[in-house]
């Protein structure tokens, strides 16, 4: 458990990391570095884009699954590791 | 009714033809003419215009569900069931059920508040949580670290002059430095090896930390040279702190060696680690047992092999076989043999009787297996030297590293007598472990204080030339003449 979170506190004080969070399987965050209404504004959303991607690949090859999400914008890179119970989210500004 | 002339021609038209054709007019009437065997007969018909819709390709697909997908397909078919069965209910449109739908989604975006602290806990100490925590962490920080900005626009902006370029003449250039907060460092880096399946893989074994008692004494880390990230890829610990193996064989049939300084050689089954499958006790002239400080197999060769001892002799041995144990001893180091490294570098001459040794007589010797004196002495160090390797595809050119930091690069094509590459790490830490990739470019280096070093070595220097065997061949035959000449020399001292 002390791995975990010697990892989410290495992944947070990464060079431009904003915000880490870890949501579970119904998109409810249960770690999170950012504050109640981002965290939750960030969970809700790419909950559900990552749920509407994983469908995407899937419906185009049934055997086929999301690994990985990566969403850049002009002001950050937004990660998505998902998975079947969970998802890892990571907000980075890659300029810094 | 139209043109009945008109109609007569196109009606023969269509006689010689032979055709059915519907015309299409402005009012539902048409003429068809059919063609019969008695003549014309002309009728009237009503035309309906039909349109075909594009085909519907319906095609049914059977899937084998193979074991690990079987849990995923089951979960994901009772959901795509239960959409489907929503959005049937739904087509109706009856109020009632739009409003349940919105009621649903509005509860789900309260539930963030539901999770209490305990369960929360409960879920992050879960096993699943654990696995694929330790997945998706690794390809996050991996992500992480890449600094690739694939929108990055270059026009109207000075480009900075890039310092590779610089180095591209350089012989020895500094690539990647591996080193980690918790595990290695402190630790001594005892050994290291490449993985032969992927060449961005490299695997360092570590000494036990002194300061911190309660630690596993053995740790052995995976480093990756494709990705920036600067944490190991994979953390192995065990109780006793790691020295040296080796593995030999083909990937079917190959056997863990290991020898200690009791002078024991086991060889083990990777399937059974509990009992070694043999012993072959090392003992030189039936009596003294040999304390084994270093060992090297000849390329290829699971039976013979050379040892390094700690009273400065190296031993040639077989682990099979009427002989089996030590066969010849090769006298000529004045302190321990630290490391030892058969000739592997294949080509249009055999070199394989060649190995050399390094020793903390503080030189590095060159031996062929025909001789049991040596054929050549580096001198140029001045502290013990640590370890020593040929390089995997130049037949000339070897690395050894010593306790002042220093990574040399022996050409012996080039000059005997100096090295033709050196670079001292940054540092006070002596350089305990070297070790080529398999292709020849990259050399790492393990230092006391628990980092691994790769360096990329210059085109010039470590690309062998078409020529280098030849090459190789008159050197060693001068180095052969000069051995003579000195022992003449010598002889002839003794005698006045």
């Amino acid at each position: 458990m002390a791995e975990v979170e010697e990892t989410l506190k290495r992944i947070q004080t990464h060079e431009g990391v904003i915000g880490t969070i870890v949501v579970n399987a119904e998109g409810i965050p249960i770690r999170t570095t950012l504050d109640n209404s981002t965290t939750v504004q960030y969970a809700g959303l790419l909950h559900q884009l990552t749920m509407k991607a994983r469908s995407t690949v899937r419906d185009i090859d049934p055997q086929n699954d999301l690994t990985f999400l990566r969403i850049r914008s002009k002001k950050h890179e937004i990660m998505v590791a998902p998975d079947k119970e969970y998802m890892l989210i990571v907000i980075q500004n890659p300029s810094e | 009714m139209g043109d009945r002339s008109g109609l007569q021609a196109a009606s023969q038209l269509f006689w010689k033809q032979g055709c059915t054709m519907m015309f299409k007019d402005v009012a539902d009437f048409c003429i068809c003419v059919s063609m019969t065997r008695r003549g014309l007969r002309l009728g009237m018909a009503k035309v309906t215009q039909v349109d075909f819709p594009p085909k519907e390709m319906v095609s049914y697909s059977k899937e084998t569900q193979t074991p690990t997908d079987t849990q995923t397909h089951t979960q994901a078919r009772p959901e795509e069931e239960e959409d489907e069965e929503e959005l049937a209910e739904a087509k109706p449109a009856e109020d009632s059920q739009e409003k349940k739908a919105d009621q649903e989604e509005k509860q789900e975006e309260a539930p963030p508040k539901e999770l209490t602290e305990e369960e929360k806990m409960h879920l992050l100490h879960s096993d699943e949580f654990l696995t694929f925590f330790d997945r998706g962490s690794r390809i996050v920080e991996r992500a992480l670290s890449e600094r690739v900005d694939v929108c990055f626009d270059y026009s109207g902006r000075d480009l900075e002059d890039k310092e590779g370029e610089m180095q591209a003449g350089a012989k020895m250039s500094l690539n990647r430095t591996f080193s980690d907060e918790r595990w290695s460092k402190n630790r001594v880096v005892t050994c290291l090896d490449w993985s032969p399946q992927y060449p961005e893989l490299l695997v360092a074994s570590y000494n036990n930390n002194e300061d911190v008692p309660h630690e596993p004494d053995g740790v052995a880390l995976v480093w990756n040279m494709k990705y920036k990230k600067t944490t190991p890829e994979y953390t192995f610990h065990c109780q006793h702190p790691v020295y040296c193996v080796n593995v030999v064989g083909t990937q079917n049939a190959h056997n863990l060696i290991s020898i200690s300084t009791d002078g024991k050689m086991c060889s083990w089954s990777l399937d059974m680690l509990s009992q070694p499958q043999d012993c072959l006790e090392l003992v030189f002239k039936q009596s003294k047992a040999v304390a084994v400080t270093s060992m090297a197999f000849p390329l290829g060769d699971v039976n013979n092999f050379v040892v390094g001892s700690e009273d400065g002799s190296v031993y040639t041995a077989c682990r099979h076989g009427s002989k089996a144990g030590i066969s010849d001893v090769f006298e000529g180091h004045h302190g321990p043999v630290t490391g030892l490294s058969c000739h592997s570098a294949g080509g249009p001459v055999d070199f394989s009787h060649l190995f050399i040794s390094a020793s903390f007589d503080w030189t590095v010797k060159l031996w062929t297996t025909k001789s049991t004196r040596p054929l050549y002495s580096f001198e140029d160090s001045c502290d013990y030297v640590y370890d020593v390797m040929w390089s995997p595809t130049h037949p000339a050119l070897f690395a050894c590293v010593d306790g002042s930091g220093r990574l040399d690069l022996w050409n012996l094509n080039n000059d005997t007598e100096v090295p033709s590459a050196s670079v001292v790490v940054d540092g006070s830490t002596a350089l305990n472990r070297v070790r080529w990739s398999h292709s020849g470019r990259e050399i790492a280096t393990g230092d006391s204080d628990g980092q691994v070093l790769v360096y990329d070595v210059g085109e010039p220097i470590c690309v062998p030339k078409p020529d280098e065997w030849s090459r190789l061949v008159h050197t060693l035959m001068e180095i052969n003449e000069n051995r003579d000449e000195g022992d003449e020399l010598a002889a002839q001292r003794l005698v006045a």
